[in-house]
């Protein structure tokens, strides 16, 4: 019977293709929009997890406030639970150069590097870049990253001791202030001063990071950012263990020495790659959770847009209803005939919305360097959720049919 | 025409049926008696409003009385509910309308085999059934097409064909005639006419009395009541 059933549905859809198509349509733009939004919340949580997992299982990072680390006791047990406190992670950092010097200090780290953020935009001539990521840090920041030059060099620890006006670009900067010219040894300007470029970064693969491209970026000194700007706010330390395996005494161990700089102030995270991991992550989750409920609506319409071309089917076909409960045809027959029909609109329209989520995942790669993920999830989920839709939203129209008395359905034109 | 053979297929008893609507309450049978053998081709008349197509539907289980019996093949159909109903009309009853009533948009085959869809009969005995009942009303040919590319004669010839295919009790058969003209109508009377001689119950409802002269026997409607039975 179910396949009688699909072969009456597929009859009855090809009789009105144009209407099953638009009403199908509905249902393939609510199923695209959910795939496409858990697609690239899932790809940019892969490329940050790469990112930040490229940095290695030795190295911690501390940060200003409390990040992904509260606990609370709850019932006398101890719960710990990840995520950000805005409120203690923006403003004024509360990292001082004393706590990078205490890291250095504490045995088992190799090598200790600052980061701080400039607020600059560049200049050359007349051109003129503001979305470049000017950063100070300490040569020892690339040897902890690992970061790789496509031209000149990094700039050394004498640089910084001498407070030399040198810059290391990333490669989308100079693609953007140099276009095909060679940089090296070339000027920029910022805040009023000039830069002599030294290297130029190797390109990063779909780079992502704190909203900037990382390629779009300016690595200068600390000594000459302090200098230039007369203080230095310290966003980030890394710290870079000998052995993974001392990560854990290591961070417990400047957990206590920085506190104690910090008057025993909680003010301050050090977190391993996992627990960065997680803090992201669970930013993330929640954007993601937000977004496909908005993209869940869609759906909810393409639902509705079923149900009324189903109950404008369903009025249609009346006489026909009639027909076959004077044929033999019971209450369930008739439900089983109209709610097939809605399920499989509802299932083209969900293969309609997957084959669309993937021609717009190689769009979105192409225009964002974000690669959209589907896992076979996504496929299970688009299925699932036609069915569901057909099944929820055809019902009505369904019952509204086999509830029809055949006498009446036999007199109706 | 003696009859041999003298099973009841259809017992009606005191039967009334009363419709209480907004337009107030209105009695479209008023206890009806009526017996109908096995074999029998029985012509229901009577003016439009008379209640005949009331009748109809209730013997057709289309619609239930208010009051009264309807036995079916030994069944006490008062008892039976809507999906036991719906597997009767299916088995034991043939429905022949006016305007046909095919499916525009299935084949003749389609619209033939219905009933043994309804009755879970795989596929190829269906086809084999259909293509027997197409041969004993003449459009074997047709069984590929749909009802708009065949004509008005042929339509109901296809109607007939569905209305035989579950081999059902009795066929009912609602101004067969109605929408053809006369020699395609007295064509299809004929036909009836001839199943009827090969042992198919059938009742017609009719207004027309060249429609009623293929009966054996008329039974008159008026006011709800069954006034003459007339014995040829």
């Amino acid at each position: 019977m179910i396949w009688q059933d699909i072969k009456t549905a597929l009859q009855s859809i090809r009789s009105a293709k144009m209407r099953s198509f638009l009403t199908a349509l509905g249902v393939a733009i609510g199923v695209f929009a959910v795939l496409v939004m858990v697609g690239v919340g899932d790809g940019v949580k892969a490329q940050v997890g790469g990112q930040v997992s490229s940095l290695g299982t030795n190295v911690l990072t501390i940060a200003s406030g409390k990040i992904g680390q509260s606990s609370t006791a709850r019932n006398g047990q101890q719960q710990r639970s990840a995520g950000i406190s805005l409120g203690s992670s923006l403003g004024a950092s509360t990292l001082t150069q004393q706590d990078a010097q205490t890291a250095r200090q504490t045995s088992d780290v190799v090598d200790v590097a600052t980061l701080s953020i400039i607020s600059s935009s560049i200049t050359r001539g007349t051109l003129n870049s503001s979305t470049a990521f000017v950063t100070a840090t300490d040569s020892s920041y690339f040897s902890i990253r690992s970061t790789k030059l496509a031209n000149g060099n990094f700039f050394t620890n004498e640089d910084n001791k001498n407070s030399s006006y040198v810059a290391v670009i990333g490669s989308a900067t100079k693609d953007n202030v140099f276009g095909d010219q060679d940089p090296i040894g070339k000027t920029i300007t910022m805040r009023g001063k000039e830069f002599k470029i030294i290297g130029v970064t190797a390109k990063v693969d779909g780079g992502l990071s704190f909203g900037a491209a990382s390629d779009d970026i300016v690595y200068i000194p600390t000594n000459t950012a302090t200098e230039l700007i007369g203080k230095n706010d310290i966003y980030r330390i890394i710290v870079q263990v000998n052995d993974a395996g001392n990560v854990a005494s290591v961070k417990s161990s400047l957990d206590q020495s920085i506190k104690a700089n910090h008057m025993g102030s909680d003010d301050f995270s050090v977190l391993s790659q996992e627990e960065l991991l997680g803090a992201f992550d669970s930013i993330l989750n929640i954007l993601t959770t937000f977004v496909v409920a908005i993209a869940a609506i869609s759906l909810i319409v393409g639902g509705i847009g079923i149900m009324n071309i189903m109950l404008v089917t369903v009025t249609e076909r009346t006489r026909e209803i009639g027909i076959r409960k004077a044929l033999g045809a019971t209450f369930g027959d008739i439900m089983g005939q109209f709610m097939t029909e809605s399920i499989i609109i509802s299932l083209i329209g969900g293969l309609l919305g997957l084959g669309l989520s993937y021609i717009a995942g190689f769009v979105i790669k192409r225009l964002t360097g974000i690669t959209p993920i589907y896992s076979i999830k996504a496929l299970l989920v688009a299925i699932g959720v036609s069915l569901f839709v057909g099944v929820v939203f055809g019902t009505a129209p369904a019952l509204k049919a086999a509830k029809k008395s055949p006498i009446q359905a036999l007199k109706s034109l | 025409m003696p009859k041999t053979n003298t099973k009841v297929v259809i017992e009606l008893a005191n039967l009334s049926k009363r419709y209480d609507d907004d337009a107030g309450i209105y009695d479209a049978l008023k206890s009806v008696y009526l017996v109908i053998k096995e074999g029998e081709f029985l012509a229901i008349m009577g003016p439009s409003g008379s209640g005949k197509s009331t009748l109809m539907n209730i013997i057709g289980l289309l619609d239930r009385p208010s009051k009264g019996d309807y036995t079916l093949d030994g069944v006490d159909t008062n008892l039976l509910n809507h999906k036991e109903l719906a597997g009767l009309r299916r088995d034991k009853i043939g429905f022949i309308f006016q305007v046909f009533n095919l499916l525009p948009r299935l084949t003749i085959l389609q619209n033939v085999e219905m009933p043994l869809v309804y009755k879970r009969v795989p596929a190829k005995v269906r086809k084999k059934r259909v293509e027997e009942v197409l041969s004993m009303v003449g459009i074997l040919d047709k069984i590929n097409n749909r009802p708009n590319r065949i004509s008005g004669g042929q339509a109901q010839r296809a109607a007939i064909a569905r209305a035989l295919v579950n081999n059902p009790s009795i066929i009912l058969a609602d101004e067969p005639t109605g929408n053809l003209d006369t020699k395609t109508g007295a064509e299809i009377m004929e036909l009836l006419k001839h199943l009827n001689k090969k042992g198919v119950t059938i009742v017609v409802v009719t207004h027309n009395p060249e429609v009623s002269a293929y009966a054996d026997r008329t039974v008159v409607v008026r006011d709800g009541h069954l006034k003459i039975t007339e014995v040829k």
